[in-house]
């Protein structure tokens, strides 16, 4: 690759950039002017708080019939505090309240205490406003004052009983010592706001620039003239992801330096005015390189993201839209340095954006695992590269530079401009897939952790329902995008053998694939068995049912559909199997629901109807809850399902037994005649 | 010399119902412009000449067929040999606003390959020719229309290419602004260079061209010199020619609704289903 024309072009690019003041406002003006002077800003209000807190006079009335103990007492406080606190307490007659809690209201008075003998002694009752500053402060002081005042009293009593004060009061003692150093509680401190504060500052540098060299370049009609040049699309992407990354890594830096600048000064106040801790900088300068480290790669990998995204847009605004989304999901994702005892495992140090946040969050309370900080690290550069390897592909398609057409991602078109009929785009699927998936991912679980099957049941209201919602927006026909349509009782016959033949070679495979992965294997069992619970019934509705139909009009449905309305049928088949499995989120799931999947597009595209593959995922997920069940009675039929471990000679017996049972089916689909 | 050698260009377009149409922008075309020729592209809205331009300055892919550039006795084909040998202008391809001309010409000459030295002496040439003195070092945002328009042909200058193609350059021009745009390909043309342009002026093609070809939904429906074109249709003016062979290929000089080619395609332009 040419150097010397990518440096050409990151050079034009920056200048670019840098000239245009949107981004050089968002970049600059922010981190380095507006911080301090939301600072200042927020210190001026603090210290008017203050100010305006000291010269307080508050007004209590107390009606305590003849007792005035507490009385004296609150004035006794009053006068001490007015040395300290200075502030006033003004003794209101009670008498000249007529209703305190019109009183109360009108601010007239800021507490009422009312007093009276109750089973011989004095009974208490404090009336103050929580939503009035100055009426829940004086109410503190009144409760003070009745905390002393108690004490008092006890200590008298206990002296008049003749009985030794501190032995009674204090029969034990105890102290509370801090044993993490200053600077891990710094850390820990740092650890949860700083990583989210990192993410968001570089998202905004990045957001900027790749709209601006993305569809801002198209929108200004400059693409066109770049690619008279000779260039190629490697070259230019590269360019462009260099100049994205390099002003995300200056922004994050100016961010952290002002966010670090005030932290600083409020440290050295703090220190002068009080004997906080000191802090020894120096142990912070491994977590502050590695989190450089992270930062650099962080802005690799998220300029890499939002030039993807920006790329499929024609205009600024469209750019902005399309990055919406994708700024709440990594704002989502990064308050996982909120979330308490979240550790960095080797599985999390590949999650993009979770795995950033939790290294810098390690690193500051000096967790250190090397093996874990180049798993982060490495994981994030090579999503970037493969996102700009993936991006230098797309930007080749002419569709993307040359059509005039309106986006194909109808989703935010006007309603009425959108034509009635035929089947979704392969965009606007993606986008509600991504979406569903991410609903499903977390709110899914979370219903599913609350409420167990009915839950499982929610998270599939879930699948149907999002992408049902864009069809009809869209105004597509149901018809054709579900594949609603009647089909022979060859159909129904055919992908029942189907299913029986699938679900042999499927025990098959999880045989063979517990055996190379038993640890993964034991995961989904236990997921499975706490969900399902005793009720049978239910189990049938929503582990068997619900997917039957929800799965079905979704997977062999919407993507299969809209997929083949693009691509040739195999890709389709292909596609839509890969998310079948990927959906599952299991390793070891993966192959065999594939396998179900593709088997499941084969049954709609042979019989052109969704209803036979609905009866066929019925059937194989029933198989799986009657073997949850009734694990005995099934373990009579075919011995393999509860068998712990599976020898090869039963893999064989079951290969012998599915491969016929989808001859069958097979040939029994291709006498089905397509509506 | 450019050739163009059987040149297709077929978008697909998603109908309603799943059905696929594909439309032809440029079905067959073969085409070939020599050293020290213009040669202009004529034809109705949507006939093809933006996509036959844009595919023989490789901006766009062809579906089949290949187009070459021949410079002495060197051929090439590969896109990045062939588009360091071309000027192309259009109406879209914009200007950086936010550099100068003199950045602009600078970060070109360095793409393209050009010492730097070479780079800054021809920037001085071609700022002479062009008389952009006053403004080369503006940013380019700030120039008037006809300056951006000869900054646009500086930028088509700058690496000496062999051979011009200019979509429509003159289109919304005031005269004095296409009258140097008409001045440059001459004076490109007497110094041995390629030239390839379209344009709708009929006298001004009658006036420029060395020869003619006239397009209609993707193919050549005529070829030759001005006066070769009128001696074969017996009419006066390249005007009568043009809308004389339109009406004779589709029955009407007015774009046919039958085919919907010119309502129904947005961005797509032309030719048949």
């Amino acid at each position: 690759m040419n150097t010397k024309i990518i440096r050409t072009l990151v050079k034009k690019e920056m200048l670019d950039v840098f000239r245009d003041k949107k981004t050089v406002i968002m970049m600059m003006v922010v981190p380095v002017i507006l911080y301090p002077l939301i600072f200042i800003g927020a210190m001026q209000v603090v210290a008017f708080i203050s100010s305006s807190m000291e010269t307080q006079n508050y007004r209590i009335a107390v009606d305590a019939g003849d007792d005035d103990a507490f009385l004296h007492k609150l004035l006794e406080q009053g006068e001490a505090d007015e040395e300290e606190n200075a502030y006033e307490i003004t003794i209101v007659d009670a008498a000249s309240v007529a209703d305190y809690e019109a009183a109360l209201n009108e601010e007239t008075i800021d507490v009422y205490v009312a007093g009276k003998m109750q089973d011989g002694r004095m009974q208490y009752d404090v009336y103050y406003l929580n939503s009035v500053t100055n009426s829940d402060y004086a109410a503190g002081i009144v409760m003070e004052a009745f905390d002393e005042l108690r004490e008092e009293m006890t200590r008298q009593r206990i002296e008049a009983a003749g009985l030794n004060v501190h032995e009674i009061l204090e029969p034990i003692g105890y102290e509370k010592e801090n044993m993490s150093s200053s600077e891990q509680s710094l850390g820990s401190i740092m650890g949860s706001v700083l990583p989210f504060m990192l993410i968001i500052s570089l998202l905004m540098g990045t957001m900027y620039p790749a709209i601006d060299t993305t569809a801002g370049e198209r929108e200004r009609g400059t693409l066109e003239t770049i690619l008279t040049l000779p260039v190629t699309n490697r070259q230019l992407i590269v360019s462009k992801f260099i100049t994205v990354a390099v002003i995300g890594m200056i922004s994050a830096l100016l961010n952290i330096l002002s966010m670090g600048g005030i932290a600083f000064y409020i440290y050295a106040i703090l220190e002068m005015q009080s004997d906080v801790g000191s802090f020894d900088m120096a142990m912070f300068v491994p977590a502050i390189l590695v989190c450089m480290l992270a930062i650099f790669a962080f802005s690799l990998f998220i300029s890499a993201v939002t030039m993807c995204v920006t790329s499929f847009a024609k205009s600024y605004k469209e750019a902005n839209n399309y990055i919406t989304p994708l700024m709440l999901v990594v704002m989502f994702v990064g308050y996982i340095g909120f979330i308490p005892n979240l550790e960095l495992t080797r599985a999390m140090a590949m999650m993009p954006v979770a795995n950033i946040c939790l290294l810098i969050k390690n690193m500051l309370v000096f967790k250190v695992d090397y093996g874990l900080i180049a798993v982060v690290l490495i994981s994030n550069v090579a999503y970037a590269v493969v996102a700009i390897l993936f991006l230098s592909k797309i930007y080749d398609s002419e569709a993307i530079l040359f059509s005039e057409q309106k986006g194909s991602l109808q989703l935010f078109e006007k309603r009425s401009n959108l034509r009635k009929g035929g089947v979704p785009t392969v965009s606007d699927v993606w986008f509600v897939v991504a979406v569903t998936i991410l609903l499903v991912l977390y709110a899914g679980s979370l219903l599913q952790v609350k409420y167990g099957l009915a839950g499982v049941f929610g998270t599939q209201l879930i699948l149907l329902l999002v992408p049902l919602a864009l069809v009809i927006y869209t105004k597509k026909d149901m018809k054709l995008t579900y594949g609603f349509t009647g089909t022979g009782a060859a159909g129904f016959v055919g992908s029942a053998f189907l299913a029986v033949g699938v679900y042999l070679i499927n025990i098959m495979l999880a045989g063979g694939l517990m055996k190379l992965f038993p640890q993964s294997a034991e995961n989904v069992e236990t997921t499975f068995s706490g969900i399902m619970g005793d009720n049978v019934p239910a189990a049938f509705l929503v582990i068997a049912l619900a997917p039957a139909v929800c799965e079905e009009m979704l997977f062999r449905g919407l993507i299969l559909h809209s997929l083949k309305a693009r691509y040739r049928v195999v890709s389709a088949i292909a596609i839509t199997a890969a998310l079948f499995g990927a959906y599952h989120m299991s390793l070891v799931k993966f192959i065999p629901t594939g396998l179900l999947g593709a088997v499941l597009c084969y049954v709609v595209w042979k019989t052109g109807s969704i209803y036979p593959a609905m009866l066929m995922h019925f059937l194989n997920n029933a198989c799986s809850v009657i073997v949850t069940y009734f694990p005995e009675q099934a373990g009579r039929v075919v011995p393999m399902l509860v068998k712990d471990s599976v020898t090869f000679a039963d893999m064989l017996l079951l290969l012998g037994a599915g491969l016929p049972m989808l001859g069958i089916g097979v040939l029994v689909l291709r006498k089905c005649r397509k509506s | 010399m450019i050739k163009a050698d059987h040149l297709i260009k077929t978008f697909v377009r998603n109908e309603k119902k799943n059905r696929k149409m594909e439309i032809n922008a440029v079905d067959d075309i073969s085409l070939t412009v020599e050293e020290g020729e213009i040669v202009g592209i004529l034809g109705p809205n949507g006939a093809g000449k933006t996509t036959l331009l844009r595919m023989m300055s490789r901006l766009m892919k062809p579906t089949s067929g290949q187009v070459s550039i021949r410079i002495g006795e060197t051929e090439m084909t590969d896109e990045i040999e062939v588009k360091r040998h071309i000027g192309y202008l259009s109406n879209n391809t914009k200007l950086y606003g936010r550099l100068s001309s003199r950045e602009l010409l600078q970060m070109l000459g360095t793409i393209y390959g050009i010492p730097e030295q070479t780079v800054e002496e021809r920037i001085r040439q071609i700022s002479e020719v062009l008389s952009m003195d006053a403004f080369l070092d503006n940013r380019i945002e700030k120039l008037s229309t006809g300056q951006t328009q000869r900054a646009s042909i500086a930028r088509c200058l700058v690496h000496d290419p062999q051979v011009y193609i200019f979509d429509e350059p003159t289109l919304g021009l005031d005269i004095i602004s296409s009258a140097s745009i008409i001045d440059f390909m001459k004076r490109e043309r007497d110094r041995g260079k390629t030239v390839l342009y379209s344009t709708h002026y009929m006298e001004e093609a009658e006036y420029l061209c060395d020869r003619i070809v006239m397009i209609h939904r993707g193919k050549i429906i005529s070829e030759g010199t001005p006066a070769e074109l009128k001696e074969r249709t017996k009419k006066d003016s390249l005007r009568d020619v043009f809308s004389g062979l339109i009406l004779e290929e589709s029955g009407s000089i007015l774009p046919d609704a039958a085919d919907g080619s010119y309502e129904q395609t947005g961005g797509i332009k032309g030719g048949r289903a």
